[in-house]
């Protein structure tokens, strides 16, 4: 039996049934803890690259170093930026919707998933959304599987467009005296020519920095770089302004955000005053533009009663929950559909 | 049923005279940009509010009356085809940009607001929305989001999918509700559902509001046609240019019939060639600059025997009139033709055309190629002409063999006009039977009594013969006369 | 036949352009739809009277033309349709009414004054009438200028750089007698000998865009008689006479005089395309800073295709701005007689015209066309802004003289 008639068999078999692959996000697996684990490490590694049709199918146990290995070998990259590059599979960071900083360039997951084989909540095995960059064919289920949680149909192999990478790239650091002003300059960059790879904001120690990053050409950064700079002085003039030197280091946006617990939200920028106020007590750092918060913090009591407030959800990736989701429960009439029809007994959790 | 009830219900939702049920009102709703296929709808009602459109489709699905939802009526594939004795829900007039918030690039707008009038309202802040399908100036986001429209700019920032972020909708049994938000996250926590519902072809049901991205508009475009003396070698500097590395916005391909066709129509002063490859590099201008240096490399050594660049906005709008207009163009040199959309892995381009020309001979039918070739998404047209018997069946017959084609290369059989009514017969071509199983599963949750857009996408279903159109009246009494 | 015409694909890119599409947003009020339309009332599919509502509701204006990439001659194909329906038509009393008053006044500049100062008295039960006869007294001046005689030469100054005939249009001879005398000055200023053959008459387009062809055609008959055939062009200061002279070949169709009306339609210029063509033998201007609109007359921009001439010989005027404003394709409503028509469609469209042409906060507007000219100084002045409008020769003439 194939590891795929494996998994089938054990979803016919078993009342609950959970995916966990290499564990990088602790706090999604304690729920399930009762359910039958799928074990995916049979489904490890790249099983097709087109490096000329920008696409790379691998196996969901696939870990996303080694896919990141094989691209850059190429000059190529995930675009979306995997959040845990060193742990995680490729399944599990679809399954969460979990991009990183560079997602501010091109898009998430979302914008980079073309297809999958899956098996639902009845054992059925079967392929969603297809194989080449562009495809409009079917109800594109592929998508509907990025922040999933495994919950409606596990996923054996996946597809992604990728993109060539870039060679170089330049950082700067902003400093700004307050939340407001900080946030300004993002509202300034935001209408403005500059393609920046990334954008992130977190507190300092007088206030907050905005790291940016440009990537590019090596004989065009330096004049991109100064003219970025110049600009934004211009249109949201920060207290202070550097390049930094070890710019690699700058882009782990979890890096620094220690705590029991930690979650990610989904906001706009201009939420972001409203619910800092709120949760002044943890670390946090809001990247993608200020569309993303991390959240980290050994109170979670806090955070969750910020977000039921505000009417946002959050996902805790880490610390000892008893569900995953916190704030503002999700629940949604498509997404029951959808669960109706491919696990209607609830075997997938 | 739309019986009297039916209608007596209607009118309490929406005024008389915005109910349309004469002929010479459901006439011209007969069939889209399609016109291989038309049906007269049973009435067409004209809602002004989203309180109307869900007020009716919940009338529609309690009296089990199939809808349509049409924009501008502009699918190439059928997609908005009327159901006779069902309703057109026709979202014309609620065309408003609710919101516009620069400093977050995102906008709000109602289902049929124009695409380009999404761009033209961004353009003062720098920002636009980056979607193109050739149908821009009309073509409405309600409709783009049913198809998931692409256009020449996919390859670097995606389709309609990529630039949606949230949306309100009416689902097919009159479910309201609301995912995504107004991040550019777009998907918030839980499965992406804007995604699942972009692209459904209107078999879900109707978006209400629509949360969109907007993009900064790049500093500098530089476009590039050249022109070479053999469809392949246009095919080759593709793949040329992605191997070096580069990601341009576009990349696209016509051939001499195409060529022919756009010249014709727009006079655009395209060279005298077998084969135009235009590439379009966009983005902060030091970049942009230092790309064009190596692209220009690259297609000088991919043998054109003519390299143009375009100096000035002027010159752009040029070299893309031509090749955005080039579908419809194609009326000037034939009476009838059938737009495909098919497509093949980029690095099987060469042998998809090679195949088609010896199909075309098989055929005795002209076809010209125009295509988005950066991903490999063809759009072979089939001229012919319908007053000749048997022609019209000939063609379509062509058709299905160049999708054959397309998916035995492990392509789609759609890159962007969707399966509508046309490509329903080929959707297993592309899905195993359980896979369709599946799809019709999900609709029937969504839609018991399967009202929304009713026999599009899925295969069987009682098909409308094809009819011919022929010629206008006007034409047959010699008043008009073609050159 | 001249012009040709191929079928229309229903790719919709018409929508875009049409003025009643993008006001009602319904099928039937597209080109698209009313070419569907027309197309099912010839094929015996629908009765004429069910489409007609549609039919009529279009402004003429010719935008979806240049729109159109598969080249379908929409005006060929409106005026070929409205010819034949408007022999089997009835309407209804009151319509009927209007309709030969118009025809049997518009064309004659002395009938029209007539009508006019009758009109005037008439004003006054207005509130009481209906909307058709309304809207025709609303445009009417509060009273009619002195006439602006013309000799029937007007000869060159200076060295001659070309010879034309000067049409002199019937409603402006007697609604703006200054426009022929403008043009005819300009001409002789820069060097063109302007005949005025008194003999000539109204161009007929306003009874063929609203389908009277046989009436147009003894209106237009009576031109090919009276104008000249050795002159360079034959210049018209009206968009709609332009391009309804340039239709002379196709309402001569098949007739003995087809060849003299393809001749004549081809001399056929309007004044700004000529005098752009030619180029001004010096530029004077204005002292001060002008702010000025152009607003393009749908018969000059879509049916003729004059977008870069007016401009650029406004563009050669010293201190002249010459600004641009959104949706400057769209037509004014104006649309010969559609204010008269339609004015409901007539007033919206003049709203939006207006609210456009304010946001950029002109000086003055600026047409090639006496009908936008009437249409927008009403709106203007209902909108509390009354800005001058000008005809461009009038313009010219006035930089001329400074």
């Amino acid at each position: 039996m194939g590891p795929v008639a494996r998994i089938q068999a054990l979803v016919r078999e078993s009342e609950r049934v959970h995916v966990r692959g290499n564990g990088s996000k602790p706090a999604l697996h304690i729920h399930a803890a009762a359910a039958a684990p799928v074990d995916l490490s049979a489904l490890n590694g790249v099983i097709d690259y087109q490096a000329s049709e920008y696409t790379i199918t691998a196996y969901a146990g696939a870990s996303v170093a080694d896919i990141a290995a094989a691209l850059a070998e190429q000059g190529q990259y995930l675009p979306f930026d995997p959040l845990f590059p060193a742990e995680a599979t490729i399944g599990g960071t679809v399954a969460a919707n979990l991009s990183g900083s560079r997602r501010f360039r091109y898009g998430g997951v979302r914008d980079f998933i073309l297809g999958a084989q899956v098996v639902d909540g009845r054992g059925r095995a079967f392929r969603v959304g297809g194989k080449v960059v562009k495809n409009a064919a079917g109800f594109d289920l592929s998508k509907f599987l990025v922040g999933s949680l495994g919950q409606y149909a596990i996923m054996t192999e996946l597809t992604f467009k990728v993109f060539p990478d870039v060679p170089r790239f330049r950082s700067l650091r902003f400093n700004y005296g307050t939340l407001d002003a900080a946030l300004k300059a993002i509202y300034f960059s935001n209408q403005n020519v500059y393609e920046l790879d990334a954008l992130d904001l977190l507190p300092a120690e007088d206030g907050w920095s905005l790291l940016a990053r440009l990537g590019g050409y090596e004989e065009t950064l330096p004049r991109r770089t100064e003219r970025f700079a110049d600009g934004m002085m211009q249109g949201a003039a920060a207290c202070a302004v550097s390049e930094v030197a070890d710019e690699a280091s700058l882009w782990d946006p979890l890096a620094g955000l220690p705590g029991r617990y930690l979650c990610k939200v989904v906001l706009g920028p201009r939420q972001i005053p409203a619910l800092d106020a709120l949760i002044g007590n943890a670390s946090r750092r809001y990247g993608v533009g200020g569309n993303l918060a991390w959240i980290a913090s050994d109170d979670c009591a806090e955070i969750e009663q910020a977000l039921k407030q505000l009417g946002l959800s959050g996902l805790c990736l880490r610390g000892d929950r008893p569900t995953p989701i916190i704030g503002r429960p999700v629940d949604n009439v498509l997404a029951q559909r959808v669960k109706q029809v491919l696990d209607p007994q609830n075997k997938l959790v | 049923m739309m019986n009297s009830a039916f209608f007596t219900a209607l009118e309490k939702i929406c005024p008389a005279e915005r109910i349309l049920t004469r002929d010479a009102q459901l006439l011209p709703y007969e069939s889209d940009a399609l016109t291989a296929f038309h049906l007269k709808p049973g009435a067409v009602v004209l809602p002004e509010s989203e309180a109307e459109i869900i007020d009716t489709v919940r009338l529609c699905h309690e009296m089990a009356v199939p809808f349509v939802a049409r924009g501008s009526g502009t699918s190439l594939s059928g997609g908005s085809l009327p159901i006779p004795d069902g309703l057109v829900i026709a979202l014309n007039r609620l065309n408003r940009i609710k919101k516009l918030d620069p400093e977050q690039r995102i906008a709000v707008v109602e289902p049929g607001v124009v695409n380009l009038h999404i761009t033209q309202a961004a353009a003062p802040y720098g920002l636009y929305y980056a979607p193109d399908p050739s149908s821009q100036s009309i073509c409405t986001i309600g409709g783009n989001i049913a198809f998931n429209s692409g256009g020449a700019h996919c390859l670097k920032y995606g389709m309609t999918s990529n630039h949606v972020l949230g949306m309100k909708v009416v689902l097919a049994d009159g479910a309201l509700t609301q995912f995504g938000c107004e991040s550019v996250e777009g998907v918030g926590i839980g499965p992406d559902l804007v995604g699942l519902f972009v692209g459904s072809e209107g078999l879900f049901g109707i978006a209400l509001e629509i949360t969109l991205r907007l993009m900064p508009q790049p500093e500098l475009y530089r476009t590039v046609l050249a022109a070479y003396d053999d469809l392949g070698r246009a095919g080759d500097a593709v793949s040329m240019v992605v191997a070096s590395g580069l990601l341009p916005g576009a990349m696209e391909i016509m051939d001499r019939l195409a060529i022919k066709a756009a010249e014709a129509s727009v006079a655009a002063g395209y060279p005298d060639a077998e084969a135009l490859l235009i590439v379009e590099l966009e983005g902060e201008a030091p970049q942009v600059q230092a790309e064009f240096e190596q692209l220009r490399g690259i297609i000088e050594d991919s043998g054109a025997f003519e390299l143009r660049v375009a100096n000035s906005e002027e010159e752009r709008d040029r070299i893309w009139k031509g090749r955005k207009g080039a579908f419809s163009a194609v009326g000037r040199l034939s009476p009838d033709y059938i737009v495909q959309d098919g497509v093949v892995p980029r690095s099987r381009l060469g042998e998809a055309l090679l195949a088609i020309g010896a199909l075309k001979r098989q055929y005795g039918l002209d076809v010209a190629n125009v295509f988005h070739a950066g991903d490999g998404n063809l759009h072979p047209l089939i001229l012919y002409d319908g007053r000749e018997p048997g022609a019209l069946e000939r063609a379509e017959e062509l058709a299905g063999e160049i999708l054959a084609l397309c998916v035995s290369l492990g392509g789609s059989i759609t890159g962007e006009h969707g399966i509508g009514m046309e490509k329903r017969e080929y959707l297993p071509a592309m899905f195993s039977e359980e896979e369709i199983d599946i799809m019709q599963a999900l609709r029937r949750a969504i839609d018991p009594k399967e009202i929304a857009n009713r026999g599009k996408m899925f295969p069987g279903g009682e098909a409308p013969a094809l009819k011919q159109q022929g010629m206008h009246p006007l034409e047959k009494q010699g008043i008009i006369s073609r050159e | 036949m001249a012009t040709a015409i191929e079928k229309c694909v229903h790719c919709g890119f018409c929508l875009a352009a049409c003025p009643t599409y993008s006001l009602l947003g319904e099928e039937m009020d597209s080109p698209r739809g009313r070419i569907y339309l027309m197309k099912n009332v010839l094929e015996d599919k629908l009765p004429a009277e069910e489409a007609q509502p549609y039919i009529d509701r279009c402004l003429g204006c010719m935008a979806c033309v240049p729109a159109c990439p598969s080249g379908v001659a929409y005006g060929d194909l409106l005026v070929g349709y409205r010819a034949l329906q408007e022999k089997e038509r009835a309407r209804p009393p009151l319509d009927a009414l209007a309709r030969k008053m118009m025809i049997e006044t518009l064309p004659y500049p002395r009938r029209f004054r007539l009508a006019a100062a009758a009109g005037k008295i008439g004003a006054a039960l207005a509130p009481a009438l209906p909307d058709a006869f309304a809207s025709m007294l609303s445009l009417l001046p509060d009273r009619l200028p002195p006439p602006r005689p013309l000799p029937a030469v007007l000869p060159a100054q200076g060295d001659r750089r070309g010879k034309v005939a000067l049409m002199l249009g019937c409603v402006q001879q007697a609604l703006a007698p200054e426009i022929a005398y403008a043009a005819a000055h300009t001409l002789a200023a820069n060097g063109v000998e302007a005949q005025i053959p008194q003999a000539q008459g109204c161009c007929g387009s306003i009874l063929l865009h609203i389908g009277a062809a046989e009436q147009a055609q003894q209106i237009a008959r009576r031109n090919l008689e009276a104008i000249p055939s050795d002159v360079d062009a034959i210049i018209t200061t009206a968009a709609g006479c332009g391009s309804g002279i340039k239709d002379y070949a196709l309402l001569f169709k098949g007739e003995p005089d087809q060849d003299r009306a393809a001749d004549f339609a081809h001399k056929a210029m309007d004044f700004s395309a000529y005098l752009a063509e030619l180029g001004l033998r010096e530029a004077r201007g204005f002292d001060s800073e002008v702010r000025i609109v152009y607003q393009d007359a749908c018969h000059l921009l879509h049916a003729q295709g004059h977008e870069a001439e007016p401009r650029k010989l406004l563009a050669s005027i010293p201190n002249l701005r010459l600004l641009n404003i959104a949706d400057a394709g769209m037509c004014c409503g104006s649309a010969g007689t559609y204010n008269i028509d339609q004015p409901k469609i007539a007033a919206e469209l003049a709203r939006r015209k207006v609210e456009s042409i304010l946001a950029v906060e002109p000086d003055m507007v600026v047409s090639g066309n006496i009908g936008c000219m009437a249409q927008l100084r009403q709106q203007l002045k209902s909108s509390g802004n009354p800005l001058p409008v000008m005809h461009i020769a009038e313009l010219l003439w006035q930089a001329h003289q400074r």
